[in-house]
């Protein structure tokens, strides 16, 4: 079984909605729609309060090269432009739809299936990108720019990303035991965007052999292969998941296409087959509802702007227990601040949590045990950047390849003296940012 | 018995003391570079507490620039007036008086009026905070109370008091050390001459979002603005905003003022310049 060659931790899988169907969720009684669920600028707003909005209808216009378009999720009135809380962490221009219950689409968009195979590549591209299609595994890439690029890159592995490495979330899971078929085409369509021999590969971790073997039946017949992946965290990360299927190493300061790489997410072929074959905006997402603390876990299909605190009416009772509500998978998740925020494209699921350490623990100095540079997929000491972040040295800590964390969690999952080495890591980091910021303004 | 190990160590060792001495000031003596004493002089009048205000990395290398340039315009911002006259003595010329500055902080919302999102128990510095999310209070313009301003500052101005920072008028200096330390941009520095009044508040909400957020907001009600007659007040973004220029301290805006005196201020340190004035 491949794997990658550094590091890598085995937390508890607690996939715990392995074998839950995908419910579809009702629709609720209002919608926040943020303008930024990508990554990139944020979009610029295209209507007006009061104006009245069909499904799928563009609301919000991609601002910029690196950016995404934004459509309504249902049929309605828009009630209000503003800030409001986003699963990220930060308040984001949101539009808020109050849904007329009619649920229509808008024109042209319930067309018959198209036939992608006549389509040219710039096509493609442009239905990908008015569809508002990113990356749905955690970063919100916008597809489009990730499909093209730059010319002197030569492309000839295309890597679709099933690992789902993160503990309790199944959404990719659930997608590809049920709609293996458009994953397919999804994959098939970014495929054709290519010249020239191209290894197409889906990576999937062992411990999900539903999906290896439907995946295999539909992939093997074109001529795409399904890998089965060790099941270890962080096997889902795009420079693991290139290493463990190419065995090619992505550096510090490279991305993918430096090694002829591209890596796509379950969700986002199947956005892709959405777009092109169904002329469907991204206007809805599966994801995984878990956590000790939630009576009913399962995995819906929600669409985007639907607010927390909505999905847990649909899901059944929060515990009283509950200190934490993560957006995202334990691992690289973030807690929310608020019960508002809505399910944005790269929500893949939310977790409801006892964490018995919170507000208890204590960083304590560290031991020089050095697990965390034993699992520091990377290749980094953790230590010595969160020592280094604290002294606030933050010349020297982008010597000892800060830009190279991915902020995994694998140091911090490990850690004997409970310290907080991700949280030190991107306090560095964002001073960096802001001090370079300084700079050169 | 001891002796024996004794002796030949300890004069080896200070024969080798003794050898590595003479070289060293030989060296000295050989390789010494004349310094302009003028220099030493004026570095010995600065602060020397090398803080970066007057925009070079030390007190030294201002010295050094000053001597050599003998630009009057160079100013020290944070010995203010006395030390311009000092250093003006020590040179022989007259040198620019710099304009002194202070650090305001615009946020009241300290823990008893301004309303928390969640509980943040991770690392205790306000930068980390927004790495997490947009800081425990609710309003996201706010001080953010973890003080990580406290350690940028070189003169122990600065302190934490019920999840707000305290800036001590008399031990601020206005060498802005702690402006890029703060991520939402609620420090300031102001002209402490043209210091009358000042809106303490950061929230370009709107009235009502700021008062759902914070009791010592200001909501942009206009009443403040409707009151002075030197037309010194202006609202912008959802926020008034105090013309130092215009103002004339006349305290009018105080009185109308639906939060009271916490959303406007009166600049504490004005008494000192004033006096300096008069005299």
């Amino acid at each position: 079984m491949k794997t990658f060659r550094t590091g890598g931790i085995h937390p508890p899988e607690s996939k715990l909605t392995g074998n839950s169907p995908i419910e579809v969720m009702p629709l609720p009684s209002e919608l926040a729609i943020p303008l930024s669920q990508h990554l990139g600028k944020p979009a610029k707003p295209v209507v007006k309060m009061n104006d009245e909005v069909k499904k799928g209808q563009l609301i919000g216009e991609a601002d910029g090269f690196i950016s995404a378009n934004v459509h309504a999720s249902t049929s309605g009135k828009i009630k209000a432009i503003k800030p409001h809380p986003h699963p990220g962490g930060q308040y984001a221009m949101t539009v808020f739809i109050t849904p007329d219950g009619k649920d229509e689409w808008a024109e042209g968009l319930e067309c018959a299936p198209a036939d992608w195979k006549r389509l040219s590549k710039q096509e493609i591209l442009r239905k990908i990108k008015d569809a508002g299609v990113v990356g749905m595994g955690g970063a919100g890439f916008p597809t489009n720019v990730k499909l093209s690029p730059p010319p002197d890159k030569k492309i000839d592995t295309l890597i679709l990303n099933g690992a789902e490495c993160e503990p309790f979330l199944t959404a990719d899971h659930r997608l590809m035991v049920e709609s293996p078929e458009d994953i397919v085409t999804g994959l098939e369509i970014m495929a054709s965007l290519f010249d020239g021999p191209l290894k197409i590969a889906i990576g999937i971790e062992s411990n999900k052999q539903d999906a290896i073997e439907t995946l295999q039946r539909y992939a093997l017949p074109k001529q795409i292969e399904v890998v089965s992946l060790k099941t270890k965290y962080p096997q889902g990360a795009e420079k693991q998941l290139i290493n463990a299927i190419t065995g090619r190493v992505v550096g510090e300061g490279e991305l993918p296409f430096d090694k002829g790489c591209i890596v796509q997410n379950i969700g986002t072929a199947a956005a892709v087959c959405d777009a092109v074959c169904r002329n469907r905006p991204l206007i809805e997402r599966v994801l995984t509802v878990s956590g000790m603390e939630i009576s009913r876990k399962k995995n819906i299909s929600a669409r985007i702007g639907t607010s927390f605190s909505d999905i847990i009416a649909f899901c059944g009772d929060m515990s009283e227990k509950t200190n934490q509500i993560i957006s995202g998978g334990p691992m690289m998740g973030k807690a929310v601040f608020s019960l508002d925020v809505p399910v944005v494209k790269t929500t893949s699921g939310i977790l409801f949590i006892n964490n018995p350490a919170l507000g208890k623990s204590m960083e304590r100095t560290c031991i020089r045990c050095g697990r965390c540079v034993e699992v520091c997929p990377q290749g980094l000491a953790p230590w010595l950047l969160a020592n280094v972040a604290q002294l606030r040295h933050f010349d020297e800590i982008q010597t000892l390849g800060l830009a190279n964390c991915t902020e995994c969690g694998s140091c911090t999952y490990v850690c004997p003296s409970g310290r907080e080495l991700v949280h030190w890591i991107k306090y560095a980091k964002a001073l960096v940012a802001n001090r370079q910021k300084r700079k050169s303004a | 018995m001891i002796s024996d190990a004794f002796i030949p160590a300890v004069s080896s060792l200070g024969a080798v003391a003794l050898a590595l001495g003479l070289i060293i000031h030989f060296v000295s003596k050989k390789f010494h570079v004349e310094e302009d004493p003028t220099v030493k002089l004026v570095n010995g009048i600065l602060p020397g507490v090398n803080c970066g205000a007057c925009g070079f990395p030390s007190c030294g290398q201002f010295a050094e620039v000053l001597v050599e340039t003998r630009n009057s315009a160079m100013t020290c911002p944070v010995g203010g007036a006395d030390l311009a006259a000092k250093l003006g003595e020590a040179l022989g010329m007259t040198m620019a008086e710099p304009k002194p500055q202070l650090a305001v902080l615009l946020c009241q919302g300290n823990n008893d009026v301004a309303r928390q999102t969640a509980e943040y128990l991770g690392i205790q510095d306000c930068w980390a905070a927004t790495q997490a999310f947009a800081g425990p209070k609710q309003c996201r313009y706010s001080c953010i109370g973890l003080g990580s301003c406290i350690a940028w500052c070189d003169f122990g101005a600065m302190r934490l008091e019920n999840g707000l920072i305290v800036i001590d008028n008399d031990l601020c200096t206005g060498c802005a050390a702690c402006i890029p330390a703060c991520p939402t941009g609620v420090l300031v520095m102001q002209d402490k001459k043209a210091s009358r009044y000042f809106i303490a508040c950061n929230s370009r909400d709107r009235g009502a979002a700021t008062k759902k957020a914070c009791d010592a907001g200001c909501t942009a009600c206009q009443k403040c603005v409707k009151v002075c007659e030197d037309n010194a007040i202006v609202i912008e973004e959802f926020l008034a905003r105090i013309v130092q220029d215009k103002c004339t301290a006349c305290g009018k805006c105080i009185e109308v003022c639906p939060t009271k005196v916490n959303c406007i201020r009166l600049e504490n340190d004005l008494k000192a310049v004033k006096q300096k004035q008069a005299s």
